[in-house]
């Protein structure tokens, strides 16, 4: 092998030669890999693959933390479906939060994103002023909205009724309102998607402006490229907020807790009761371990399912630049 | 031979001797007794116990006491499970003692209560106190200080309002409230009290309502109470007459919606902006220790000469039918103290938890320092070296009342039973029962039965 400057380049080892061994003390990369994989291993094992194992067989008991597992056999999973009205309740809520929340936020984070789009040099300000909400803890910014949306003082509420659109004598309860109380959390979790935003503008940006060009001298308005450049082309993006978006709405949990806490009426309907919500009732204030793993392993299943759906229904409707998410 | 046989037997006697000391070393590093309790080793709380903790060295030689702060009785009950728990862990209320009790997470001491070096807890504890210590006549728990409930009113309202003592029956507490109350242009300006569960931030309401009408949680056969005692759906209706009467004109859903505009502005409740220090409302029940933030925003209960707000405590108004029998009871609840599952050293558990509960300098401090009501009968005299505030006086009587305490526990996960019914006082007061899928009042307490008794530590 030589390069043009002459220089002969001598190969590291002859082809089939033996590996010499290594010298005394010295580890084989593998061995080093192996100890370089072994604390994330380990952790793997103790922290994540044992406890699910073990949860998995307490959901098949009554264990109330302190004495040993009871054998219960599917009793759990019977209660769940045929004697546990809140699981139901849970589980519609769950479901209403996922469909209704993730279109709504996909679609409010692509057109932030779009309109950072046209913010030409000043999008790098605007960008950081819409992500910066992200950064506020989930509490703190639920301690907040409960004050906006409070019925008799909100600000929410003071200005719709400036438009006229309200009168305070019979005000919006917002939270404290069955038919309204989940709406409420959707218009607050609208307030942090600055993330998801980001994925967006970044999907946004990568689009070839030559194809809008194209577009353009084939006489497709600013409709038609949205429809046939910009959508295809962000269903990536689209699919991969999707998937993320189920996973994490199954696991709503923090917002409404806090939320109920803060109502007038402690959301007797259970408007606001969640499927982790009833995991954390069943476990931590039931101690009823056992059942509460029966819980999380159905949620695991339902995820589970809901992934691979859409996982197989994307080949429909997902457009990758080059064939497929795997190459 | 006889040299062999004498190195032998030397040889033998060492081994045991070195094994009798290594036996006796490992006991004496066994002594330790490690003390859990939630207030973290800055607060005064902690300092407090540590030097409990010390003098029980000093009066027990070979003894060691460790004490850890900032550990809740969730931490503490994760690590009992995990086998790594405190010998003895202090929960700062007595409402889960059904639970530690009922699953074993701290053992029965009826054995260590009634042995050679055992207590007198009648003679030593108040009545009260020993009242969330047990359940199913296991005592799993020792008092250690306590934490009363009762009624607040402000001296200054109430003088305006030409109303000179506190009420003691609830047609009193009405009458005086419908004095208090100032409505205008359909807008509560001041409350004189307020039923409503959630308001103040506590779920104490339902407690309170038993207290007041001499309800109670289970019944006879350690079941839920709610159907089978007449006095709760007592309770629920004089809370809505209550409502309609004093906020509504008669009209309950008038009074309720007022009532929730008003409440929807109410301050900060753990400030000095709360509605009591600011005399929107006139009447309130709560803990002793609330007081302090009435006297000033340090919460400091010695520091009473100059009020935030000009008030007195009392007893709880009761209905009117008991109040010969049951005026000057209040709820009363403790520092529940107890020995974990598992512990390797019962006998020196029981000695210090003993040491900690019974012993007079600490509850004592303890009472001097946080102006808490002691639950040891030697310290309730006069001469006991306890400084009582002077407005903290009702509390003490309270605890005196045969009837007051906790009330009876049992193994209902963490309280759910007062939960529950406050589930249904939320629907109840909201006038909408079929928002919980009831008709009537009735069926709402069914239900809440149901759901108490449905309980896994129920069953």
């Amino acid at each position: 092998m030589s390069f043009p400057s002459g220089k002969t380049v001598r190969p590291l080892r002859k082809q089939g030669a033996a590996v010499p061994a290594p010298k005394h003390g010295v580890s084989t990369p593998k061995t080093f890999i192996f100890m370089c994989m072994l604390p994330w291993t380990a952790g793997f094992f103790l922290f994540t693959a044992y406890p699910m194992i073990a949860s998995f067989y307490q959901s098949f008991t009554y264990w109330d933390m302190i004495n040993p597992p009871k054998w219960l056999g599917i009793d759990n999973y019977q209660r769940m479906f045929f004697h546990d009205d809140l699981f139901w309740k849970a589980f519609y809520n769950t479901m209403w939060i996922s469909a209704t929340s993730i279109p709504i936020r996909i679609a409010f984070a692509m057109f932030s994103a779009y309109l950072l789009t046209k913010a030409g040099k000043t999008r790098n300000i605007y960008r950081t002023i819409y992500f910066l909400p992200s950064m506020v803890p989930v509490v703190a910014g639920t301690l907040i909205f409960a004050w906006l949306f409070q019925p008799y003082f909100g600000v929410l509420n003071l200005f719709l009724e400036k438009l006229g659109l309200i009168s305070m004598k019979n005000p919006p309860m917002w939270f404290d309102n069955p038919g309204l109380s989940k709406w409420s959390l959707i218009i607050m979790g609208l307030w942090g998607i600055g993330d998801t935003m980001i994925i967006f503008l970044a999907g946004l940006l990568d689009i070839d402006k030559s194809l809008y060009e194209a577009a353009s001298l084939e006489g497709a308005n600013g409709f038609q490229q949205f429809r046939y450049v910009t959508l295809p082309l962000m269903t990536p993006v689209i699919f991969f907020s999707a998937v993320t978006g189920v996973i994490g709405s199954f696991q709503y949990f923090t917002q409404a807790y806090i939320a109920t806490g803060l109502t007038i009426n402690g959301d007797y309907t259970k408007s606001m009761y969640f499927y982790a919500t009833h995991i954390y009732e069943t476990a931590f204030q039931q101690y009823d371990m056992g059942y509460a793993a029966a819980l999380s392993w159905f949620l695991l299943f339902v995820t589970m399912i809901a992934t691979v759906l859409m996982l197989v229904t994307q080949k429909r409707w997902v457009h990758y630049p080059n064939g497929t998410m795997f190459k | 031979m006889k040299k062999k046989s004498l190195l032998a037997g030397l040889f033998a006697a060492a081994l045991l001797a070195s094994g009798l000391v290594s036996a006796n070393v490992a006991q004496a590093a066994n002594r330790e007794i490690v003390v859990w309790m939630p207030q973290g080793p800055t607060r005064a709380h902690y300092k407090l116990i540590n030097a409990a903790a010390q003098r029980i060295e000093k009066k027990h030689p070979g003894l060691t006491v460790t004490v850890v702060g900032g550990k809740d009785m969730e931490v503490s009950l994760a690590a009992i499970n995990a086998g790594n728990g405190p010998d003895i862990s202090m929960a700062n209320g007595a409402g889960n003692v059904g639970w530690f009790c009922g699953t074993g997470a701290w053992v029965n001491l009826n054995k260590y209560i009634n042995g050679a070096n055992g207590v007198d807890m009648k003679k030593t504890f108040t009545p009260a106190a020993i009242s969330g210590t047990k359940s199913k006549g296991v005592t799993c728990a020792m008092p250690f200080s306590s934490e009363v409930f009762g009624f607040y009113y402000n001296k200054d309202l109430f003088k305006d309002a030409g109303i000179k003592r506190a009420p003691e029956t609830l047609s009193e507490l009405k009458s005086a409230s419908q004095k208090l109350t100032v409505i205008r242009n359909g807008n509560i300006i001041k409350a004189g009290y307020v039923p409503w569960a959630t308001y103040m931030d506590n779920d104490m309401t339902a407690q309170f309502l038993a207290a007041q009408f001499g309800a109670e949680f289970f019944n006879s056969k350690n079941k839920s109470a709610f159907v089978t005692d007449p006095a709760w759906e007592k309770a629920f209706k004089w809370q809505r007459n209550f409502i309609a009467d004093v906020y509504g004109g008669g009209n309950f859903e008038k009074g309720s919606n007022r009532l929730q505009a008003f409440m929807a502005q109410a301050g900060a409740w753990w400030s000095s902006d709360n509605d009591f220090n600011t005399g929107r409302i006139a009447m309130l029940n709560h803990a002793d220790w609330l007081g302090t933030l009435f006297c000033n925003p340090d919460w400091n209960a010695y520091d009473c000469n100059t009020p935030d707000v000009n008030f007195k405590a009392a007893p709880m108004p009761v209905a009117d039918a008991i109040h010969d029998t049951d005026y000057g009871r209040g709820v009363v609840g403790s520092n529940a103290m107890g020995i974990s599952k598992g512990t390797d050293n019962m006998r020196d558990a029981w000695t210090v938890l003993k040491e900690l509960t019974t012993e007079l300098k600490v509850s004592r401090d303890w009472a001097n320092t946080f102006g808490a009501v002691p639950s040891l009968n030697a310290l309730r005299q006069p001469d006991a070296g306890v400084t009582r505030p002077a407005w903290m006086l009702p509390f003490y009587r309270i605890t005196s009342h045969p009837k007051s305490g906790y009330h009876r526990l049992l193994n209902a996960g963490e309280h759910l039973e007062v939960d529950y019914l406050v589930e249904l006082f939320n629907a109840w007061q909201a006038n909408d029962l079929q928002g919980i899928g009831v008709s009537n009042l009735k069926a709402g307490l069914k239900q809440a039965a149901d759901k108490v008794n449905a309980l896994p530590g129920m069953r």
